[in-house]
């Protein structure tokens, strides 16, 4: 089948609508996106998979998140400068408007009695989430390679020397451009 | 610490990590935790916390820290600095050419990944000293860390189930 290589339009509405659903998707980048393959993909067909890849391989070059990246390139597509604002909007709004109620509970917390309770119960929880969130970054490190040799330095570094966690990761990068410039282009970055 | 700085700081760790999340821990540990001791440990795992247990991106956790600093105002601008690089995206679309910087940029990225988990590691390991003080407060997050990494549960229940058991324990105890 053809695909003719012709820009079709979203309104406003339904593109607040599309990215509302994708910043309401729990799991992260990996959720939002899903969303928005079903949407745009499988669902609307506004766009053909290889093209909906491609601009999010893209995106994951960008330094905003790879998320906020894909609502800014589909919301211009569809519905011009203002359309990425639109999109821009919607993707962020629940996440933002949680994060601030969450917030303020917190501080609600700090002032009751329940404080004493938060060292016993979300924080451990919190520093869970984070060494999973470093194991699922690390999955793909755990054998000898110089990425696992990268993590090590790192770690080290900035546990034992106490070097600076901002050079050690501008390091990492520079070491990473010499390294890797002739991998695999599949690999993931 | 101004409004100002915050800002140029959040901006510039965001780009530094290319707007991953986890990866900013480290980076807002040693500055703002350690150096200028604006934030305590316990707030910055807070602000982590609201991000596992939110939809969306994962880095948008910074509006909290904008928020505990800096009121309602801190939190817009905190996340506007983080979202607005996304529009990097417009002229990257149009110069999709750019193959020998698409080559660097992806060895920089793997690069900075591998350095960031051994970072987000030691950070772990420098809060956990200062959080996990007590036996239960172990017992919450290794709880959490099998339900959410091994089992593969929610964030949310994970969440649930570990806090009340931290809960549990706390009141069994007294």
């Amino acid at each position: 089948m053809e695909r003719t290589e012709q820009i079709q339009r979203l309104s406003y509405y339904h593109l607040f609508i599309i990215f509302i659903k994708a910043g309401l998707a729990f799991g992260g980048g990996l959720g939002i996106l899903a969303v928005l393959e079903d949407e745009l993909v499988t669902r609307r067909k506004l766009i053909a998979r290889e093209e909906f890849l491609t601009t999010y391989s893209l995106g994951r070059i960008v330094p905003s998140g790879t998320m906020t990246a894909l609502a800014v390139a589909f919301g211009y597509r569809f519905g011009g400068l203002f359309g990425s604002l639109v999109a821009l909007v919607a993707l962020v709004l629940p996440a933002f408007v949680m994060t601030v109620a969450l917030t303020i509970a917190y501080a609600f917390l700090r002032d009751g009695p329940l404080f004493t309770l938060l060292p016993v119960t979300i924080l451990p929880a919190a520093l869970a989430f984070i060494v999973a969130a470093a194991l699922r970054l690390g999955k793909d490190l755990m054998r000898p390679s110089l990425d696992l040799l990268l993590a090590v330095s790192a770690l080290s570094g900035a546990l034992f020397l106490d070097i600076n966690p901002a050079i050690l990761l501008l390091a990492g990068g520079a070491i990473g451009i010499v390294a890797f410039w002739n991998a695999d282009a599949g690999a993931k970055p | 610490m101004s409004l100002v700085e915050l800002l140029v700081l959040i901006f510039t760790f965001n780009l530094m990590t290319f707007g991953n999340g986890p990866g900013m821990v480290p980076l807002l540990q040693e500055n703002l935790v350690d150096e200028r001791r604006v934030l305590s440990v316990d707030q910055l795992l807070y602000a982590f916390t609201i991000a596992r247990v939110t939809p969306g991106q994962a880095n948008l956790y910074v509006a909290a820290v904008g928020y505990m600093l800096f009121g309602f105002t801190g939190a817009v601008l905190s996340l506007l600095v983080i979202i607005l690089p996304a529009y990097l995206m417009l002229p990257l679309l149009r110069g999709y050419q750019l193959l020998q910087a698409t080559h660097a940029v992806r060895g920089f990225t793997r690069g900075l990944t591998s350095t960031s988990v051994g970072l987000i590691i030691a950070a772990t390991i420098q809060m956990g000293d200062r959080a996990l003080t007590v036996p239960i407060a172990w017992v919450v997050f290794l709880v959490t860390l099998a339900l959410t990494y091994l089992l593969k549960w929610n964030p949310i229940l994970s969440l649930i189930v570990a806090s009340g058991l931290g809960l549990l324990l706390t009141l069994v105890t007294q």
